[in-house]
């Protein structure tokens, strides 16, 4: 209801508008068909109006009944809907022209060169890309090459060191080994030696000892040699027993 | 004011509306005329906003009605029937695409309706526009004889049928084409516009004479509603890409 009340007020206000801002004649011919009609018998009235308005439309039935009945007929027809209004040509002719001109001037070619921009635009940008793409290839091989290198190198330095470690531990024992052999010889000799050397302390000790307690015991003198002689044959035989 | 749809307006007005201005003159203004002009500010205001809005790499709004169309147009018109080198027709036949699309387009408009097409003004007026863009660049191209040559004596034709076939050109292709080109617009918008208004009509008798009846012609109404739209465009698209079939026959001799 209340949408129709709105639809009512605004048609009357459009009426309104209509009648006053554009004051469309109420009887435009062919606005309605009864108007048509009306201004149709006006116009008879007004040829016939000098004289009294019974005599007018006893005229109008009998002088004009054929022209009248034509006009009138001519009220319910219709202009040809497939004929266009010479109006309507000059105002859609020159709407397309207008537009048109607005169109090739300055519509069409910004939007054209907005797209073509945008087009270039997303062209470089792929064609940056795919570079940018080739190059990351490239530097990502290079550094796939140069790992792989660094591996190398890595396990051949690995491989090195194992086996210099290797050497440095085997050289290490085989010097240790003849270290500790030299060492065991050089203490064997050393020994041998210091028993050697006691041996020979003691015989001299031994000797003067027991050539003394001979001398004692045999009061007698012998020259050294056969005292030497003695004392050794002495001790061979003591250490013999 | 005979502009606005609100109420049903006189059966001799479906088509024929009172001038609202200049009454009677050559300049007079009635709502057809406000539909044309209402198309060349839509368009002109898409076209000139989308030129604006500049750096944006996805389109948007206007933007993206102005770029899809100037596309379609390109694409679906201009590549299918001339090729590369009717590119330099192709701001006239998107001038043509939006103008015919907009004009049509009113006729769903709430409070509008009405396709400024089902007058013949503009139909016809931009058919023997076409009709003389599409026999001048056939002149143009081919020459005056070398083109009637073309036009009238299609090679490949055994001789003996030019008998029939050069009558028949002669008159399809100089005579019949701006008008079925015009009438094809032109009748199908009025035939559209006769569909939504009898149902419209019947909706509204049948509304105020008990409500139930009303639902049958109401979902036809707006089922066709939705059949108009999809008209309205496609007879935009039809007389565009006849416009560019017409004009890329005349570019090259027929093999």
């Amino acid at each position: 209801m209340r949408q129709r009340g709105i639809r009512l007020g605004l048609s009357l206000l459009l009426a309104t508008l209509g009648l006053f801002v554009f004051a469309v004649p109420a009887s435009a011919s062919g606005e309605t068909v009864g108007g048509c009609m009306a201004e149709v018998l006006e116009h008879h009235g007004e040829i016939h109006g000098d004289v009294n308005h019974e005599h007018v439309e006893i005229q109008v039935h009998h002088l004009h009944e054929e022209e009248l009945q034509d006009e009138l007929e001519g009220c319910f027809e219709a202009p040809s809907p497939i004929l266009p209004e010479l109006n309507e040509i000059i105002w859609g002719g020159g709407a397309f022209l207008i537009l048109f001109v607005v169109m090739v001037k300055k519509g069409f070619p910004a939007v054209k060169a907005a797209m073509d921009a945008r087009a270039d635009k997303i062209r470089d940008d792929l064609d940056a890309a795919e570079k940018a793409k080739t190059d990351a290839q490239s530097v990502h091989d290079d550094y796939e090459a140069r790992l792989a290198d660094a591996k190398n190198e890595a396990s051949r330095l690995i491989d090195e060191a194992r086996g210099a470690a290797d050497q440095v531990r085997a050289d290490l024992v085989a010097k240790a080994e003849t270290d500790i052999s030299e060492m065991k010889s050089r203490a064997a000799s050393e020994i041998e030696a210091s028993r050697q050397q006691a041996i020979a302390d003691l015989r001299a000790e031994v000797a003067g000892i027991a050539l003394g307690a001979a001398e004692k015991v045999v009061q007698s003198s012998l020259d050294d040699d056969a005292q030497r002689r003695l004392v050794d044959q002495y001790i061979d035989e003591v250490a013999g027993s | 004011m005979n502009v606005f749809a609100l109420e049903f307006p006189p059966v001799s007005h479906l088509f024929e509306w009172p001038d609202i201005i200049f009454s009677g003159s050559l300049f007079a203004v009635n709502k057809t005329v406000l539909i044309y002009l209402a198309a060349v500010l839509i368009t002109s205001a898409i076209f000139l906003t989308a030129g604006r809005q500049r750096g944006s790499l996805v389109p948007v709004g206007v933007q993206h009605v102005a770029e899809s169309g100037v596309t379609f147009v390109e694409e679906s018109v201009v590549m299918e029937t001339m090729g590369p080198e009717g590119k330099k027709y192709l701001p006239f036949l998107t001038t043509m695409f939006f103008f015919i699309l907009f004009s049509n387009i009113f006729e769903v408009v709430p409070g509008i309706q009405f396709p400024a097409n089902s007058r013949m003004a503009v139909p016809i007026t931009l058919a023997l526009v076409v009709w003389v863009i599409y026999n001048f660049v056939g002149i143009r191209s081919q020459g005056f004889f070398g083109y009637l040559k073309n036009s009238l004596f299609p090679p490949g034709v055994p001789k003996a049928l030019y008998l029939i076939v050069t009558p028949i050109e002669l008159v399809s292709t100089f005579v019949v084409r701006p008008f079925s080109l015009a009438i094809r617009l032109w009748a199908n918008m009025v035939a559209g516009h006769l569909l939504l208004v009898t149902f419209a009509i019947l909706t509204h008798t049948l509304w105020n004479n008990g409500y139930v009846g009303a639902a049958a012609p109401f979902a036809m109404l707006v089922l066709m509603t939705g059949f108009e739209i999809l008209v309205s465009v496609l007879q935009a698209f039809i007389f565009t890409i006849l416009t560019a079939v017409y004009i890329g026959g005349s570019m090259h001799a027929e093999h």
